[in-house]
């Protein structure tokens, strides 16, 4: 009898959130899935193409140099997320973790940037690099230097760009290594102390192998974040993506071309989805083979 | 330095290892390093406050020095004139009614899987967690259409369904968490007669609260940051956030120069004030169960 109510009970618990969750998180999934091989304006009937998208995606003239640019700068954010910005991130977790002197006040004060709105981030960019009154070229200016345009200069923009997203973006994940460093066993670092390791041999043989596991998911979630970046760029570079396409990014070319004017100055949904779709599949095929790669550097410690 | 001073070089975490002078003077160096990095987050919150605080015209003569003289002119041209009042409103009820339903669901949810048995259960727990493995950004086009659909497109309802139903961190936080209470407390008030509905709401719940707490402040800083939903699904004047008034400034800097200044500071106050107040809850809700293993 009990058991059987119990059976009842559980359905209380987990149907709002469910059917939210279905209406408003996993069925746009597979609208997105189906309205990718449509050509749907929004209106009217919704008419199967084939793979007519796709096709204009990879052969238009107009549209895939464009598109296959902004692949590109996503290509290179990510390359600079695995190289640089998860590298910064996990040193400065280390040397928190070491406790070097004002451990304290910088942890507080590296994770601020975490709280601010990208806008607000957008907003200090412009006010120090904004080439006609920023502080950057009023500077250089009183010390007799050259200033610049940074971000209308496509040369800098990519830079400037990495650069405001380590000092935003870099906190979250050297909260999550410092944690992950915290989470060892303090019997461990005992042992390597009393075993006479140096700070080099302890980092490089117990740290890094112990909290590799926890930062393969971090990793993970970062790649597929990297794929998906569109607040800080659009906000600097415009919805054109800056100078010569130099800001621009998968998610900014989907947004200019479903929600703006479209490819052939018709309002194409169809379209829009199906750079989504291929977004995801991107999306997917890299953190496939990333997790892959990952296993294997796992196992091999 | 020599492998023995070598042996000595470093402290595990309270610093009781004697360190060579050299190591101390490369912590000094990173450590110095590091704040002078920081130094950056204070200038830019610094010059802004100090910017919104000028004139007009004193602003535009001197951009970089301090105010001549101070006048709140600008907050109450942003206040008055441009409805950020308006716009405050706005974000605040996406935040809070986003971050309540939010974490009530999901709570709700959590319980649910971490306390009963049935069939489809593993299912369902890796079910919640697509959303976190697909960027809102992928999903947003059909969004879009379906709160039109539902004439919902421009109103603050509908981004309000559309962050409620984001229940994918922290269902997984709360299972995990719901997992470490020990079942005895539930027992006892079932066999009192409690219905189970009563159960969590008077007494897992209360248990929970420090919890509640972290996820609902990670949450709603999400939410109130937010800058894509808002610009894709609310379009009109009448629903527009915070975040977005300040990217229509950005866009036209150097005309609104010093509304601009104010309204950066009015956003972000609210959130600076609960970074110091909650910092460690805010990384705790952060790194608590989102990336564990």
């Amino acid at each position: 009898m009990r058991k059987k109510r119990k059976n009842r009970n559980h359905l209380f618990f987990i149907a709002p959130g469910f059917i939210f969750y279905t209406v408003f998180v996993v069925l746009p999934i597979l609208c997105v899935l189906v309205l990718g091989f449509t050509n749907w304006s929004g209106m009217g009937e919704i008419k199967f193409i084939g793979l007519d998208n796709f096709i204009t995606i990879f052969t238009d003239e107009r549209f895939t140099p464009t598109f296959f640019n902004a692949l590109k700068n996503n290509l290179k954010y990510l390359v600079c997320v695995w190289l640089i910005i998860t590298p910064i991130q996990y040193l400065i977790a280390y040397v928190l973790y070491i406790k070097i002197p004002a451990h304290k006040y910088i942890k507080f004060m590296v994770f601020l940037p975490y709280v601010i709105s990208t806008t607000i981030v957008g907003f200090f960019a412009t006010l120090i690099f904004n080439p006609n009154i920023g502080f950057m070229n009023e500077f250089l200016e009183a010390i007799g230097m050259e200033t610049g345009a940074w971000f209308g200069d496509p040369d800098w923009a990519f830079k400037l760009l990495i650069l405001f997203v380590i000092w935003q973006g870099s906190g979250s994940g050297i909260m999550i290594f410092y944690s992950n460093f915290m989470d060892i066993s303090q019997d461990v670092m005992e042992a390597c102390r009393v075993d006479g390791c140096t700070e080099w041999q302890r980092f490089w043989h117990i740290l890094l192998p112990l909290s590799l596991p926890s930062c393969a998911s971090i990793i993970t979630m970062s790649t597929i974040w990297a794929l998906a970046v569109f607040d800080l760029p659009y906000i600097l570079g415009g919805s054109n993506g800056g100078v010569n396409g130099s800001l621009d990014f998968a998610n900014t070319v989907f947004y200019r071309y479903t929600f703006g004017s479209g490819l052939n100055g018709r309002q194409d949904y169809g379209f829009g989805a199906a750079i989504c779709l291929i977004m995801f599949i991107i999306m997917l095929l890299v953190t496939f083979i990333q997790n892959k790669v990952l296993a294997k550097f796992e196992y091999d410690n | 330095m020599t492998k023995k001073a070598k042996a000595n070089d470093f402290s595990i975490t309270s610093g009781n290892g004697v360190m060579s002078g050299k190591a101390k003077a490369i912590r000094w160096l990173i450590s110095i390093i590091l704040i002078i990095y920081t130094c950056f987050t204070i200038f830019v919150i610094g010059a802004t406050l100090l910017n919104s605080l000028k004139t007009k015209s004193d602003l535009v003569t001197n951009f970089v020095g301090l105010p001549k003289s101070v006048t709140l002119a600008n907050f109450a041209t942003i206040l008055l004139e441009d409805d950020f009042l308006l716009y405050f409103r706005n974000s605040l009820i996406l935040t809070v009614c986003g971050t309540v339903g939010c974490i009530l669901l999901s709570a709700m949810a959590a319980y649910g899987i971490a306390r009963y048995e049935f069939k489809g259960k593993s299912f369902l727990s890796s079910y919640f967690l697509i959303g976190m493995m697909v960027p809102i950004q992928v999903s947003v086009l059909p969004l879009f259409l379906i709160l039109r659909q539902l004439g919902l497109l421009n109103h603050l309802l509908g981004l309000v369904l559309v962050y409620i139903s984001q229940i994918s961190i922290s269902c997984l936080i709360f299972q995990k968490f719901f997992r470490t209470i020990p079942k005895a407390l539930e027992e006892s008030a079932r066999l009192d007669g409690c219905h189970d509905l009563k159960i969590f709401f008077r007494i897992v719940l209360p248990i929970c609260k420090p919890v509640i707490f972290t996820m609902s402040l990670i949450t709603a800083i999400g939410y109130w940051n937010d800058f894509y939903m808002p610009m894709v699904l609310l379009g009109n004047k009448n629903v527009r956030t915070l975040t977005l008034a300040i990217y229509q400034y950005i866009g036209q800097f150097t005309k609104y120069m010093s509304e601009s200044m104010a309204a950066v500071i009015v956003t972000l106050i609210p959130i600076v004030i609960i970074y110091f107040l909650f910092s460690s809850q805010i990384v705790e809700g952060l790194t608590g169960g989102a990336v564990k293993g």
